[in-house]
């Protein structure tokens, strides 16, 4: 069984709003499921959703949201870290609700996780360096 | 009985490449196995390493004179000004200088960076013309070969010690210790602790006038205490608990490396140069071994709450470097986040390379010329009624 974990960005339109869509993917699937971000209301929105399950599931559980009309985006890198021009301060690491920055404690280097990212942005003006940018 | 070294019988082994060298980071470990008496014995030289903000920094140039002559009255460098009040070409280009138009994240640390990195920079003077110089504007563009002279003078660098900021106030503060998030969201510091130069030699008995260190990738000199030095600062485990003492640094900037001389731009507050700074200690004697051996658990700063708007404000309380490092604080029952401002991984890498210059004999070691104070105390800056 291989294990498949992905960040996927949902769009609602508001009729969407009062199927319980994330409900599903976990009792119907059983997928392992964690809402990074929603702004939702009767107009519709977004969601950020990290998705965990065997591979195929997590197919058939994207299918699914296709069929139920959901907007299905994957969710690359919201943010990109220069290596180059970052000097390992980790002055980004305490600002980052999501811990997606690590201090490393072997060789005292910062890296950055993206699976952890919400795309809040908290870390785009926190680099002293300016290493941390939205990825356009 | 005891041991003593001297700077020459140091310094002989440096020239024959027999010197005993560790970092500041090593030598905890092998003095634990061996003991201090002998260890002081084996162990000739400790090298310490720091990088961090340094935003009392700043750099010399003399432009050489152009045809005509040109009396500098005023100086843009990169659109940063420089200041001139000196003979015709001479300038000084602080770190923390922003440029004029176009924002606060360009400043004097970028042209610094600009010049070190081998780079062209903008020179624009103008003057009011005298007999001797008449030349009233000026455009052209320099680096650093072909200026007379471009070397550091920084009156304040690599701090004993500092504060750890944090915000309990509602809203998001951007200081120079970087974004403070509200109900104190977060906490950063600022030192490298265990690797730090001052920390090494708390009473500065072998770092005085004249030292010789490595500066920016390059070679450079203590040439003053710094700005602020203080001495008059709570110590715990013979080691200051928060700013105390600094010193004023100078070196030429040809020969630098661009790794280790870095502009930094906190947002909405300005510019400060990065910069890598690592000193030797002689091993004179077994107290000068045991100071270099202080660890980051034995190393506390005090935590201070930026939102309270004063110089005179209180220590929330003294957390120590492990702590720091591992992450987080407990700050009032509260688990809050920890952010370093100073490079650790930088610091090794400079108490590194110092070692490696030193075992290669490329790089001896000074024995100070002078000594700073003993007892300094920091003053104030007073509202005074100005008389007429």
């Amino acid at each position: 069984m291989t294990v498949k974990e992905c960040k996927v960005q949902l769009e609602y339109t508001p009729d969407l709003v009062s199927v319980p869509i994330t409900y599903r993917l976990a009792r119907d699937l059983g997928l392992e499921i964690n809402i990074l971000k929603a702004a939702i209301d009767e107009n519709g929105g977004k969601m950020i959703l990290f998705l965990k399950g065997e591979e195929r599931i997590v197919a058939e559980g994207l299918r699914s949201l296709e069929k139920a009309r959901v907007r299905v985006k994957p969710l690359g890198d919201y943010v990109v870290k220069d290596d180059a021009r970052c000097i390992d301060c980790g002055g980004c690491v305490s600002l980052c609700p999501m811990s997606a920055y690590v201090m490393s404690l072997d060789d005292y280097k910062v890296r950055l996780d993206q699976s952890k990212c919400v795309a809040c942005g908290m870390c785009i003006d926190s680099c002293p360096r300016g290493a941390i940018a939205l990825n356009q | 009985m005891l041991v003593t070294k001297s700077y020459e019988e140091i310094n002989s082994k440096i020239e024959k490449g027999e010197a005993v060298v560790l970092t500041a980071e090593e030598v905890i470990h092998v003095v634990e196995e061996m003991g201090v008496e002998k260890a002081a014995k084996e162990i000739d030289v400790v090298t310490t390493g720091t990088f961090g903000a340094m935003c009392s920094s700043g750099a010399f140039i003399n432009f050489g004179h152009s045809e005509p002559p040109i009396k500098m009255q005023k100086v843009w460098l990169n659109d940063v000004p420089a200041y001139t009040g000196l003979a015709a070409v001479d300038a000084y280009i602080g770190a923390t200088e922003v440029r004029e138009y176009g924002g606060i994240s360009y400043g004097g640390a970028h042209v610094i960076e600009d010049l070190v990195a081998g780079k062209d920079v903008a020179l624009r003077a103008k003057a009011y013309g005298t007999d001797c110089y008449p030349l009233k504007d000026i455009q052209t563009s320099i680096n650093l070969t072909n200026v007379n002279q471009a070397y550091l003078y920084n009156p304040r660098n690599m701090y004993q010690n500092y504060a750890v900021a944090t915000n309990s106030s509602e809203k998001t503060l951007h200081t120079y210790m970087g974004k403070l998030l509200p109900r104190n969201g977060n906490a950063t510091y600022c030192s490298a602790g265990q690797l730090s130069p001052l920390l090494n030699d708390p009473q500065l008995r072998t770092i005085g006038l004249g030292t010789k260190i490595f500066l920016g990738g390059g070679v450079g000199y203590v040439t003053w205490e710094g700005t602020q030095y203080k001495t008059n600062v709570k110590t715990v485990n013979d080691v200051p608990a928060g700013a105390a003492r600094c010193l004023a640094v100078s070196g030429d900037l040809r020969g630098m490396d661009p790794e280790f001389v870095k502009a930094l731009y906190f947002p909405q507050y300005g510019t400060s140069l990065g910069l890598g700074i690592g000193v030797p200690i002689p091993i004179l004697d077994e107290q000068v071994l045991k100071a270099t051996c202080i660890r980051d658990d034995q190393i506390f700063a005090p935590v201070l709450d930026y939102a309270e708007q004063s110089r005179a404000r209180k220590p929330v309380k003294l957390v120590n470097y492990q702590e720091l490092r591992s992450g987080a604080i407990d700050i009032n029952g509260k688990e809050v986040r920890t952010s370093g401002l100073s490079s650790y991984s930088k610091a090794r890498t400079i108490a590194g390379k110092l070692k490696s210059w030193i075992e290669k004999g490329e790089f001896g070691l000074t024995k100070p010329v002078a000594c700073f104070p003993a007892e300094q105390v920091q003053k104030t800056l007073e509202i005074r009624e100005v008389k007429k």
